[in-house]
């Protein structure tokens, strides 16, 4: 049980963002394990049918909830001049705050701001980023695991990974 | 290659996902744009940030929890 109910806690916590809604969440799934029994080839097979299962629950218990938290990943997106070179202030496009030690970046206001950030991706590009990111999936693994294609969870992972990325660099930039 | 190409392609190139010329290529562009140099090392850090804040663990109390709900489901089953 260990073996995944770690794993499928992370995920489901990673979509639903609501340690109770993951709970349920991990306690469908058992359900589900239960139920179908021992019809699994291989423990590759049973994985990925409990990320599969786990992606989808969680999906739907967002369904409807807190979608007023969630912004559009456009505003959060970098900008070009017609010539393809970046646009916006100079000081704000050269801010490289990478170096910043981790114990800084992952604690206090710029904790909460990473966490909020996370927060206000939309939920298909969470779950996208949580199972290749965290849980280390290829992308390839998670196109099934979401039923989309290859190149759409590309895409996704890309801009969720990019409005993180944007958060953070306007409060952290001016600092940096 | 414009800052616009660079970033569209990052992520390949973060994960290692990307051809070997291109690679080299992007590497040129690098070379003479802070703004681009900036960019790919936080979209790196954040990159990592995200990995570290989604290592949750599940509180010890509903692991006591799912296990109490896994044994009584079991015994009706």
């Amino acid at each position: 049980m260990t073996r995944y109910s770690a794993r499928v806690y992370r995920l489901a916590y990673g979509i639903t963002r609501s340690a109770p809604d993951a709970e349920e969440v991990v306690q469908d799934v058992f359900l589900q394990i239960i139920n179908k029994g021992a019809g699994f080839e291989g423990r590759a097979a049973l994985s990925s049918w409990i990320y599969r299962i786990t992606t989808n629950l969680s999906l739907n218990k967002r369904r409807g909830k807190r979608r007023e938290l969630e912004t559009s990943l456009d505003d959060m997106l970098p900008t070009f001049l017609p010539d393809g070179h970046r646009a916006g202030d100079r000081a704000f496009v050269v801010a490289d705050w990478s170096e910043m030690p981790d114990d800084k970046l992952l604690s206090g206001e710029s904790r909460r701001m990473l966490e909020a950030a996370i927060d206000r991706l939309p939920e298909h590009y969470r779950a996208v980023l949580v199972l290749r990111d965290v849980e280390e999936l290829s992308n390839d693994e998670v196109a099934q695991i979401v039923g989309d294609t290859v190149a759409a969870v590309k895409t996704r992972l890309h801009r969720a990974r990019m409005a993180l990325r944007e958060k953070l660099t306007r409060y952290l930039g001016g600092g940096a | 290659m414009t800052c616009r190409d660079v970033i569209e392609v990052l992520a390949d190139f973060v994960d290692g996902a990307m051809p070997a010329a291109l690679a080299a290529e992007l590497q040129r562009h690098l070379q003479g744009c802070e703004p681009c140099r900036a960019y790919l090392a936080t979209y790196r850090k954040a990159r990592a940030l995200g990995t570290v804040a989604g290592r949750i663990e599940m509180p010890a109390e509903m692991q006591a929890r799912l296990r109490r709900f896994l044994a009584d489901t079991l015994r009706t089953v």
